[in-house]
């Protein structure tokens, strides 16, 4: 009995083992992934404070300070 | 029976064992040859695959597993001198459809709806309509939220691209100029430094899943290295938006007053060349440049090339001076307006006739007459010399593209008629930016000087290129105590008593010179009647002087004003209004004299 669980403990760990294995291989890739959606994140958030920032520029231009005192 | 059966069945039994036999031994011998045969089958299959069609199934391997993604490079900004956006590059996401990818139109389009917030119909009929199986554009600059919700759709998906943003529309559209379907400059500073501003794109390649996410960077070989995008520079203006505001605005009011074909105005820095504004109307918008009319893209401070009448009479007047033909004592004879003689014609005044004049008042009266006859006691080669000197007769290799030249023609092809039309501003062509340079120059103290545009280049990494155009090792193009006459007594006076009243400002003492030239004919037989250049050249204060300011009218309509009226009427309020505006925003601005009216106070 006591040896029928020794192996069955020994097939479980080894099982274990090999999937562990196999997820720790493609952990480089799920890495890189990630980093690559955040890098394009932060990409795409400094365009949108950029486009901001140009609608500021825009709204104090002197054409549209000048419209805006006229009014 | 027995025995006869069993002495024949003894040798027949041998027999037929050893048949049966050969015959296990055959068929063991088929197998295995089939066997082998099916092994070296495999084998050279094998080896066909793996040495013979190696190149071929690696590069279908690395298709499958492989997807590269170019990076375009951020475009430069475009500055004005304060640090004002005029022009910039930020990225937008456009939701395109893949028409070919695409079975069931009208169900993507109902499903697509209510996430781009448009009509089914209108994307139904994108999709449908398109001439292009593989993309047709459904929504450009869609929100974040949009474009996630819409690539989860077969056929659709979403791409970042570059637009180019103008924040102060067509203010200095033909400065800053516009850009193309790709991004490339097609006018202005956007050409002119094309270069410069583009930057250079790469191309990334990733090793990508079943569902094209890439797991890793692909480097084609060993020790590769993963490049980056190098954007594009800044380019830092002389131009300050305030200043050009100024000069557009009330530019604009006369144009329209007026109906012109065309009008331009300079604003220059005096003692360095810079531009501070230039304005040439009619302008365009550059972000809608597709819908403008081509003759609005044309920069006249650039291409128009007039007659610059009695404007070109105060650098005559210096060139006599300083090569001692005149004085500023002596008095000239003006014919009462009536001057005849052999090989030169007649020569009249625009209104009333004078007798003698000292050179001040020759200028302050702008007499024809006058003019002729200091053009005809310097010669042709020393008039000429001195016009070349000032830079009139070539390009001056201005920042922008498509610079005129002007004429002057040389000494051998002059006439009897040209020595004594020049002097008064005949017979000789000007570009809007060879006269500020002329008068730049007067007002700098005679000094040479090359207008520009551009200050300087800020590159990716930071650093500051100064690309402003090297101090001209020259002396003195005229005597400095002659330029200073010219301008502080000379073209003051013009302005205090003579044609320039309307430029009068209580707080400065400005100088100036009207011009007001026809219009040569197309055919060159004369010139068009009632068609003028009417320009106002201004500068202040005459002590110190700080700004020059041209403005030109072309053809100005003078049902208007129901009687003829030259650049005293309308350029010279016109260039007054901007030279005021300018010098309150200029010493207002300026860190010392703001420093010294808060100790003041």
């Amino acid at each position: 009995m006591t040896s029928r669980l020794c192996f069955a403990f020994v097939i479980f760990f080894f099982a274990g083992i090999l999937i562990l294995a196999v997820y720790l291989r493609s952990a480089n890739h799920r890495v890189f992934y990630t980093l690559r959606r955040q890098t394009i994140e932060q990409h795409r958030l400094q365009q949108e404070l950029w486009q901001k920032q140009l609608r500021v520029e825009a709204l104090t231009s002197p054409a549209a300070v000048l419209q805006r005192l006229d009014q | 029976m027995e025995a006869n059966d069993a002495r024949k069945s003894g040798p027949t039994r041998d027999a037929s064992c050893d048949k049966q036999a050969r015959r296990e031994r055959t068929r063991i011998v088929v197998f295995i040859s089939f066997i082998i045969v099916a092994f070296v089958g495999l084998g050279g299959r094998c080896y066909y695959l793996q040495c013979v069609a190696a190149d071929h199934y690696s590069e279908l391997s690395l298709d499958q597993r492989c997807s590269s993604l170019p990076l375009e490079a951020q475009r430069g900004p475009i500055l004005d001198s304060r640090g004002r956006v005029l022009a910039a590059s930020n990225q937008i996401r456009t939701v395109f459809a893949e028409p070919r990818a695409i079975a069931e139109p009208k169900e993507t389009a109902s499903q697509l709806a209510p996430i781009l917030d448009m009509g089914a119909h209108e994307i139904c009929r994108l999709i449908t309509e398109s001439r292009n199986p593989g993309y047709v554009a459904l929504q450009v600059d869609a929100t974040a939220s949009r474009c996630d919700a819409a690539r989860a759709l077969y056929g659709i998906g979403v791409q970042s691209t570059w637009r180019r943003h103008y924040p102060i529309g067509q203010l200095a559209s033909h400065v800053v100029g516009f850009t193309g379907r790709e991004n490339k400059g097609l006018g202005g500073i956007e050409h002119r430094f094309d270069t410069e501003l583009s930057g250079e794109g790469v191309r990334h390649a990733f090793n990508v899943d079943v569902h094209r996410r890439p797991l890793s960077y692909h480097v084609p070989q060993e020790g590769g290295v993963i490049a980056t995008p190098t954007n594009g520079s800044a380019i830092i203006l002389t131009l300050d938006a305030a200043i050009q505001q100024f000069a557009r605005e009330e530019l604009l009011k006369q144009y329209e007053k007026y109906s012109a074909e065309s009008a331009l105005a300079v604003v220059a820095d005096a003692q360095t060349g810079a531009i501070l504004a230039m304005v040439s109307l009619p302008d365009f918008d550059p972000t809608n440049v597709g819908r403008a009319n081509p003759d609005h893209l044309l920069n006249h401070v650039l291409t128009d090339q007039f007659e610059p009448g009695s404007m070109i009479k105060p650098v005559v007047t210096a060139i006599a001076m300083d090569t001692g033909v005149v004085n500023k004592y002596e008095t000239i004879f003006c014919e009462h307006g009536n001057y005849r003689g052999r090989g030169f014609g007649r020569i009249g005044e625009f209104d009333k006739g004078f007798g003698d004049l000292t050179v001040r008042e020759i200028l302050v009266n702008s007499s024809n007459v006058g003019m002729a006859k200091i053009g005809q006691r310097m010669g042709p080669e020393r008039l000429y010399e001195g016009l070349t000197l000032f830079g009139f007769g070539r390009r001056i290799g201005f920042d922008l593209p498509g610079e005129a030249e002007g004429l002057l023609r040389h000494p051998s092809t002059w006439t009897g008629y040209s020595i004594t039309r020049i002097p008064f501003g005949q017979e000789i062509s000007v570009t809007a930016l060879q006269m500020v340079r002329a008068y730049c120059m007067l007002a700098n103290g005679g000094r040479l000087v090359r207008p520009y545009l551009v200050k300087a280049l800020v590159q990716p990494d930071g650093s500051m290129v100064d690309i402003r155009p090297p101090a001209l090792r020259v002396g003195y193009v005229i005597k400095p105590e002659i330029s200073r006459w010219v301008v502080s007594e000379a073209l003051a006076s013009v302005v205090n008593e003579g044609t320039g009243k309307r430029a009068k400002l209580e707080k400065w003492q400005v100088f100036g010179k009207t011009g007001t030239a026809q219009i040569a004919r197309s055919d060159g037989r004369g010139y068009e009647p009632r068609a003028y250049v009417t320009s106002f050249i201004c500068g202040a204060p005459a002590e110190d002087p700080r700004v020059i300011v041209l403005v030109s009218v072309r053809r100005p309509d003078y049902a208007i004003e129901k009687r003829f009226t030259g650049g005293g009427t309308v350029a010279s309020p016109v260039a007054a209004r901007i030279l005021e505006r300018t010098m309150t925003y200029l010493e207002g601005t300026d860190p010392v004299k703001r420093t010294v009216a808060r100790a003041a106070r």
